[in-house]
């Protein structure tokens, strides 16, 4: 596999950013500043304290809890960030039944009365999360209003450039983002990553849930972000979201005459179109003001 | 230097074998195993190791950690392959060990050592893309029927890669299971490696995702009082610390791949039990970057949309 070093200096250099100092991993250009981090699954203290804030007593395998994507736009203190617990909490509002796989269903039957299946919830972590956003306070600008402002996704009509992202320009920053994963015991896999790229023109991001639970179904929840740097950095930055949202079971797909056993199913970019499309939803990101009147 | 010393030389630069070596050390191998019960008989001094999947350089580190076989007398609860880059190095390894030191190394049944798992987890793509036949996965999963499914050490610590089964309540009963077989689906065989400790169970339970029974305080009490042992050891779940008792010291879970899946940063531990079976865990960190030959931290980067 290639390593990439990051972008040359000159790539760089010609699009006016800077690669963050003191081995941080991001860059910082045309007004926004963007960082990652991965850091180690969480602890079993850690874990046992996300537990009880989130009300649960089981959390994925994995979870990359002080890992993180953030995107600040420094004028504006728009601040998209990507982690574990947003997600999480996500997973326990939706709180989607258990999916039954056939041996659970085989156990039942054979297991006697007092043997119950006690782990009702939902142990893919199916998450609706699309990320997370806020007006960064200490943002210059955000305090010299003097306002109140929030943000929030309104639908639109508009659709990220496929065609901009298409054309290869220099890649100035890349990172993906493990936020939380679980092998559900082998049965499968439940992962939850986010991805970005940072260009002269524009940056984008997928945030992915991927979920196969074996001889079952398959499920894949795909955000995109994008947003085209304008030429005034203190502008209000367009940013776009695109929602979408697949599943299939293994038995419809077999029906069709794909195959039905795990191992074809291993990468999800090879084979999210043969997932039917459930839920779609393009919005685009809105600050209200609610300046005090009278100021 | 015989044939056999040289192969284990050879495997431990992580290079693996031909695919007649395989098959010759394969056959060497059923002929050990074939006489090993179900509950296999350990003495102390022994040192327990748990989940290697694959991350041969990371057992590297465990060796130099828990010293070299035959000096030190090992016990491996099972799944050595799928997930890591390197399973069929990892497995050829240990297995040479066992035909070379048959006494001073025991391996047993993981849930991951079965045709069905390592067709879906890495080992069957790893055998197809070394060897360019599926051969060597096919003389690997035979010796995995061959695998013992427990081990029992001095009498006093009873050892297995998942768990309990409620269809178990005695080694006897372990011991009349037809062990050389895929891993059933369910059944007696089929929790002993599949099976989870729970906290939040009392008795037996069953998850939704049927991926063995859960079992919770009680039923380790009751078993390790029946059987007249000290505590179990299992493997099966990661855990971050590399180690945890469960149910006031009646069970450990011992986890040896660190820095799981190459991503999670978590340390490794082996349990050493001394002649009087008095217990240490060695905790041990993966093997640093330059000694691995797996890809460094930035990922390349993709135009993905």
């Amino acid at each position: 596999m290639a390593v990439w070093g990051g972008a040359t200096e000159s790539d760089l250099k010609a699009a006016g950013a800077e690669a963050l100092p003191d081995g941080r991993s991001g860059v910082r250009l045309r007004g926004w500043h963007i960082e990652s981090s991965r850091r180690p699954i969480l602890n079993s203290l850690a874990l046992q304290e996300w537990e009880e804030k989130l009300g649960t007593s089981h959390l994925p395998e994995m979870v990359f809890g002080e890992s993180s994507l953030y995107l600040l736009h420094e004028d504006s203190g728009i601040k998209l960030h990507f982690n574990a617990f947003d997600a999480l909490k996500g997973w326990k509002q939706e709180s989607l039944p258990p999916v039954e796989v056939p041996a659970a269903a085989k156990w039942k039957f054979r297991s006697k009365p007092f043997q119950q299946v006690i782990l009702d919830y939902d142990y893919t972590f199916t998450t609706p999360y699309c990320g997370s956003e806020a007006i960064e306070p200490n943002s210059e600008k955000a305090i010299s209003e003097g306002g109140c402002c929030s943000l929030c996704w309104e639908d639109c009509d508009e659709r990220i450039d496929l065609a901009v992202l298409s054309s290869k320009e220099p890649i100035l920053f890349y990172d993906e983002v493990v936020l939380y994963e679980d092998e559900l015991a082998d049965n499968g896999v439940s992962l939850l990553t986010v991805k970005v790229r940072v260009m002269q023109s524009c940056w984008f991001l997928l945030l992915r849930f991927w979920l196969r639970v074996d001889g079952v179904l398959m499920r894949l929840r795909d955000t995109r972000v994008y947003c085209a740097f304008v030429s005034d950095q203190k502008a209000i930055p367009v940013i776009l979201r695109e929602s979408c949202w697949r599943e299939a079971t293994i038995q419809s797909l077999s029906a069709k005459g794909f195959p039905s056993d795990s191992a074809s199913y291993g990468d999800p970019n090879l084979i999210s179109e043969r997932l039917p499309v459930i839920a779609h939803k393009t919005q685009r990101l809105k600050v209200s003001r609610s300046i005090t009147e009278g100021s | 230097m015989s044939d056999l010393d040289r192969q284990i030389e050879q495997l431990k630069r992580c290079e693996p074998l031909k695919e007649s070596e395989v098959k010759a050390l394969c056959l060497k191998a059923m002929e050990i195993l074939v006489e090993e019960s179900n509950v296999q008989r350990v003495d102390a001094p022994v040192t327990i190791c748990g989940d290697i999947h694959g991350q041969f350089y990371d057992m590297k580190e465990l060796f130099k950690v828990g010293g070299d076989c035959p000096k030190t007398n090992y016990l491996f609860l099972g799944d050595f392959v799928d997930r890591g880059f390197y399973s069929v190095e990892t497995f050829l390894l240990l297995l040479a060990l066992k035909v070379r030191y048959p006494d001073r190394i025991t391996l047993i049944r993981g849930n991951h050592e079965s045709r069905q798992i390592t067709q879906v987890y890495g080992f069957y793509d790893e055998c197809l893309r070394k060897y360019g036949s599926v051969n060597v996965w096919r003389y690997c999963t035979e010796i995995f029927d061959f695998l013992s499914l427990s081990a029992l050490i001095e009498n006093k610590i009873f050892s297995v890669h998942g768990g309990l089964s409620p269809a178990i309540s005695t080694l006897d009963q372990i011991r009349t299971i037809d062990r050389k077989q895929e891993v059933p689906h369910d059944g007696a065989m089929c929790d002993l490696l599949w099976s989870d400790p729970e906290d939040v169970v009392d008795g037996w339970g069953l998850s939704p995702r049927g991926a063995g029974f859960l079992f919770g305080g009680n039923v380790v009490t009751s078993f390790n009082h029946t059987n007249n042992i000290d505590y179990i050891c299992r493997a099966h779940q990661l855990v971050m610390e590399g180690y945890k008792w469960m149910f006031n010291k009646q069970i450990v879970t011992v986890w040896s791949a660190p820095n799981y899946c190459y991503r999670c940063g978590n340390v490794a531990a082996i349990l050493e039990l001394d002649e009087n079976l008095d217990s240490q865990f060695r905790v041990f960190d993966a093997a640093p970057h330059e000694a691995r030959g797996v890809p460094s931290k930035k990922p390349a980067p993709d135009y993905f949309l």
